[in-house]
């Protein structure tokens, strides 16, 4: 057991290293990105737009905006770092090696969580200048930023697995993900919207995600926090479990 | 002696195309095996079943006992890869490549960093730790790859075609280093397209054909079945010489052409003295006596062509 520890841990910092020593490929697009959200929609429009759910525009988008930034950073993490290790081979580096399939999985899945919550921390950060923040249920806010960044790298295990070429990359992160953020309520309020869009929006998983971050920070929600927090977290346990049998049964990596 | 490989009935289809159909081999522990075969013979498919790269589709397969796929962690951790593909992470200079794969192995950190350096000394490519994969030169790239099998002190060390496309002296050196580590006990599985390669180095090998194994000897075992031209220059033109074929089982052929006379034989070296004696017997002066041998080139294409032709037999049944 004492190997598999060393391993783990070998592969985990190789993964935290790559990203680590790339911002200019991995912090500075999201932050660029969310100072542009900020004074756009926070600063420019939000100044326009009347409270929401009894916060200012800014403070509503802010939890939004934390979750896009961690959730996308995660999946492109795990998707791109399996993908071209497997396009270029090198993660036969690690296949030939005795890690067990969980301790690969493990560290693909924490190292992007990580990168996620990373993320997220910089979208705070950068929210701290356009307004006041403060976190008004901290458990719940650190809960949801773990699970979600963590189903994400998981969803991005399978992406990058699943991906024949970059393109397939790109396609998740554009044609599933952002629209699923986009319609996850980060911009606006689901009492806003008419009730059948409403309820079709319950079906996407990033409201409840979304609302359950905006809990941590605002404690306010639009959707019951304990259950989201139940279903996502039994949502990553299967998700990750999937990779692991995923990468026991080669999918994507052996022939 | 125990087995460092040992496969039985083992198979690998790919939809339709069988890469290997139902090989058995075992590899001693300690000896420096070669596998040969055409392109498309099925070695790199049998290499990358061993570490897991591809899955079997029936047999089995084991590394110093233990299952490639029941004990996978147990058989990758005793094994040193050095593909022919260059396949390594090109994010980080080569020495943070070595201690990331010995760390996969279980290998601490400072320990890892010690082994790195140790190497790439050994293969020597020090001078150039901090720098990525992509900026080496080709024949540095070769030695990287043998750095790189070699960092979990490995008790098995495949190569598949380690020397291909280096220039002779690099050749020698890696064949240098190799032949050191299977003196102090590493076996060695080598694949070559160079037979020199595996005439000068390996104890045994096994000829691999369209998914099968067609022999395991050694290579002098095999270069006796291959003949030996003995030729000899003869001062008179005779019109007839003693019938060397009736005389000697080891005799294929003989060809007289004026003063030339060319006998061919298996064991040419231990047939020539008779062939000599037989001729001055008869009278006959000789100037000049060549032995051509045959090298273990020749016999294997011959090995494979035969292949061929029975796999063309059976495809026309």
């Amino acid at each position: 057991m004492t190997l598999d520890v060393t391993g783990f841990y070998a592969l985990l910092r190789r993964e935290v290293l790559r990203f680590v020593r790339r911002p200019r490929n991995t912090f500075v697009p999201p932050f660029i990105t969310n100072v542009l959200y900020f004074s756009v929609f926070g600063v420019i429009l939000g100044e326009r737009i009347d409270q929401i759910a009894g916060v200012r525009y800014i403070l509503f988008i802010l939890p939004g905006l934390i979750v896009l930034g961690a959730v996308s950073n995660a999946f492109e993490n795990a998707s791109f770092s399996i993908f071209h290790g497997r396009w270029n081979r090198y993660i036969e580096e690690a296949l030939t090696s005795p890690l067990s399939y969980t301790s690969m999985v493990g560290a693909y899945v924490l190292s992007s969580a990580t990168r996620g919550i990373l993320v997220g921390a910089l979208v705070a950060l950068i929210g701290a200048f356009f307004t006041t923040v403060g976190v008004a249920r901290p458990f719940y806010l650190v809960a949801f930023m773990l699970v979600i960044t963590l189903l994400f790298a998981g969803f991005g295990v399978v992406g990058g697995l699943w991906a024949d070429d970059f393109d397939d990359l790109t396609m998740m992160n554009q044609f599933i993900l952002r629209p699923l953020v986009f319609f996850g309520g980060v911009f606006y309020s689901l009492n806003e919207i008419p009730e059948v869009f409403r309820q079709a929006s319950l079906l996407n998983p990033m409201i409840y995600m979304v609302n359950g971050v905006r809990y941590g920070f605002l404690g306010v929600t639009e959707v019951d926090p304990n259950l989201s927090l139940g279903v996502l977290s039994a949502l990553t346990f299967v998700v990750v479990a999937v990779n692991i049998v995923l990468f026991r049964r080669g999918y994507g990596l052996t022939d | 002696m125990a087995s460092a490989i040992e496969i039985r009935g083992l198979t690998k289809s790919y939809g339709d195309v069988t890469a290997l159909d139902g090989i058995d081999l075992d590899v001693p522990e300690g000896s420096f095996f070669g596998l040969l075969g055409p392109n498309g013979a099925g070695k790199t498919t049998f290499i990358n079943i061993l570490v897991g790269l591809v899955r079997k589709s029936g047999g089995t397969a084991s590394v110093f006992g233990y299952d490639v796929e029941a004990d996978y962690r147990e058989a990758r951790d005793r094994i040193g890869l050095a593909p022919q593909e260059f396949n390594v992470d090109r994010f980080f200079p080569i020495r943070e490549v070595l201690e990331h794969k010995a760390g996969y192995h279980g290998i601490p950190q400072d320990d890892a960093r010690e082994r790195a350096d140790e190497v790439l000394k050994r293969v020597g490519i020090y001078d150039k730790r901090d720098t990525r994969f992509d900026w080496l030169s080709g024949g540095m790239k070769r030695r990287f790859m043998l750095a790189r099998a070699l960092i979990t002190d490995p008790d098995l060390l495949i190569l598949d075609e380690p020397t291909a496309g280096v220039d002779v002296q690099l050749r020698h050196e890696l064949w240098e280093t190799i032949v050191d580590l299977n003196d102090q006990g590493t076996t060695i599985l080598l694949t070559t397209h160079y037979i020199e390669e595996a005439e000068r180095l390996c104890d045994e090998v096994a000829i691999l054909d369209s998914g099968r194994v067609i022999e395991v000897a050694s290579p002098e075992e095999l270069m006796d079945r291959g003949t030996d031209d003995i030729v000899v220059q003869l001062r008179d033109n005779p019109t007839a010489v003693p019938d060397f074929e009736a005389e000697d089982d080891r005799v294929e052929s003989v060809e007289l052409d004026g003063t030339r006379l060319v006998v061919t034989a298996h064991q040419g070296g231990l047939v020539a003295p008779d062939v000599v004696q037989a001729l001055d017997d008869a009278g006959h002066e000789i100037v000049d006596l060549e032995i051509s041998r045959t090298s273990l080139e020749e016999v294997f294409v011959e090995m494979t062509r035969q292949g061929q032709g029975r796999a063309t037999m059976e495809v026309e049944q």
